[in-house]
């Protein structure tokens, strides 16, 4: 019996959805409160449970809520109520590159994105010629990041990110990064990170990607979830859901 | 409590937030570091001309040390004044500044205004530096006193970071503030004795006497302001080369504990509903 690594429970997440925002103190002084509103429920009492060592994709279409229930699990949002659990330390690949400077060189640039997503000194220092050999960057390591081509950037954000050696790995869709070739790469270090026993969360609207790399699914609609469970089953209700 | 763990677990990262500030500041330009002293020459220059040499306002003379001398006196006031007056500005903006960063990436917020208060400090430093050797030069026997001038500059450099915290949540829910700040901060610049020495107000105000019937003079409403106090303490340490009032440290301490408290207590409360307040 595989132990949680995450867990999700009775996740609910609130927003507010505002008709007059009171942001200038104008606005508040004249009318002497804060603010119209009205609520809106992103998600809505989810629970599951991810398994250590397991990759869980999260799918449904736009707007049902994977998102933020994504940003919930990165902790950028904090659930309006209910609780998420992890066992180990985790790591958020929302954007890559968040952060960069672009006056500064690319080496410069690994240590301090290193430090935002949560490495030691230490840890970039050993990763650090991994970092550069994955990225294909080493050429241009001492040169301003602002001089980078599209693809060097986030090649290169996308290196430390996926070095931040985390045991809970939280994606954004970030696979579809770089070149065909880069691609490749990306796939195989996922693969690995996963032979190595890691535990991945992912959003992705690319069923291929879900069927070659999930175990296992949480679908949402509306910010419900449908189901959450064995990847195939799962994939193949929503598609079916999609189609009809 | 936790919550300061956390400050303190993230220690790394301000250093290497603090260097991006730095190092990013002045690339690719020819003098770099030196452009940070390009601003309070300019300054000093200007209100010298104006203060010292057109409306010939009388040098203080440092008691004990002995100088007389307007743009230095000037100066122990008008540093301090332009970190402050820095930190403020950068710190209220931090955290609209760095949206992006805060919608994508899990950190603790509070080390955005910290490491620019560490950046903006280590500006300060490379002042100050100048200031000791010109001090030196003119007569100050100011180096015995070095050790309490850092002390009172981490002191500052804590109240001015504290009082950021509160700006830059405040901001976040009202962006009029960073635009009222700049007004502000030329009232409160110009209501600090920096170009003037505090006996002038003492004078106006023992003139006028008890307020509306009051035993409350001008001076007592005047010295409510905190920057006045630390003021006055670099002025007695760099200038006079004697301890300052006893009461004056105690006051400034206790500004600083407050502002320090509730920017810390804001984050801790407000930190978590950062990203969709952006």
């Amino acid at each position: 019996m595989t132990e949680w690594a995450v867990r999700v429970s009775e996740v609910s997440k609130r927003f507010r959805l505002y008709h007059e925002r009171n942001q200038t103190l104008k606005s508040a002084i004249l009318r002497g409160r804060t603010s119209k509103h009205e609520d809106f429920w992103a998600l809505n009492d989810i629970s599951f449970d991810v398994l250590a060592g397991e990759t869980h994709g999260l799918i449904g279409s736009n707007g049902s809520g994977k998102s933020t229930l994504l940003k919930c699990l990165a902790k950028i949002y904090w659930p309006t109520s209910g609780t998420i659990e992890y066992r180990g330390r985790m790591a958020s690949l929302l954007e890559v590159g968040s952060g960069f400077h672009l006056e500064l060189s690319g080496r410069e640039n690994i240590y301090l994105n290193g430090s935002i997503l949560g490495m030691s000194k230490k840890d970039i220092d050993s990763k650090f010629d991994e970092i550069v050999d994955f990225s294909g960057v080493e050429r241009f390591l001492d040169q301003p990041v602002k001089n980078y081509s599209s693809g060097m950037y986030v090649r290169l954000g996308f290196s430390i990110a996926i070095n931040v050696d985390p045991d809970i790995l939280v994606v954004d869709e970030v696979l579809s990064v770089g070149d065909e070739e880069f691609q490749r790469k990306s796939f195989q270090k996922f693969r690995e990170l996963k032979k190595q026993g890691k535990t991945i969360i992912l959003v992705t609207h690319a069923m291929p990607v879900v069927r070659d790399l999930c175990d296992s699914v949480t679908w949402l609609n509306n910010g419900v979830l449908q189901q959450s469970g064995p990847a195939p089953k799962v994939v193949d209700a929503y598609l079916e859901s999609v189609e009809s | 409590m936790s919550y300061l763990r956390e400050i303190w677990d993230s220690r790394e990262l301000l250093q290497n937030l603090t260097n991006r500030e730095v190092r990013g500041k002045y690339r690719r330009t020819a003098l770099g570091q030196l452009w940070s002293l390009a601003n309070p020459i300019a300054a000093i220059l200007i209100y010298t001309f104006i203060f010292s040499f057109i409306f010939r306002l009388p040098a203080q003379v440092g008691d004990p040390s002995g100088i007389d001398n307007y743009a230095l006196w000037l100066v122990c006031g008008l540093l301090p004044w332009l970190f402050f007056n820095r930190v403020l500005t950068l710190g209220t903006e931090s955290l609209v500044a760095n949206a992006g960063l805060i919608q994508k990436v899990y950190f603790p917020r509070i080390v955005l205004p910290l490491s620019l208060t560490n950046a903006t400090f280590f500006t300060w430093l490379l002042e100050m530096g100048v200031l000791v050797i010109a001090l030196s030069l003119l007569g100050s026997f100011v180096i015995p006193w070095l050790p309490l001038v850092a002390l009172f500059m981490m002191v500052f450099a804590l109240f001015a970071v504290g009082l950021s915290m509160i700006f830059s949540i405040i901001n976040v829910y009202f962006r009029d503030l960073s635009y009222l700040l700049t007004i502000v901060l030329q009232f409160w610049f110009y209501l600090t004795p920096i170009l003037y020495p505090v006996e002038l107000v003492a004078t106006q105000s023992n003139k006028l006497g008890g307020l509306m019937g009051t035993g409350i003079t001008l001076l007592d409403l005047y010295s409510l302001n905190p920057v006045e106090g630390f003021v006055e303490i670099f002025r007695n340490l760099l200038y006079d080369n004697r301890v300052p009032d006893l009461t004056t440290v105690l006051v400034a301490l206790a500004w600083t504990i407050s502002a320090c408290v509730v920017g810390v207590w804001m984050y801790a409360r407000k930190e978590k509903m950062l990203a969709e307040l952006l």
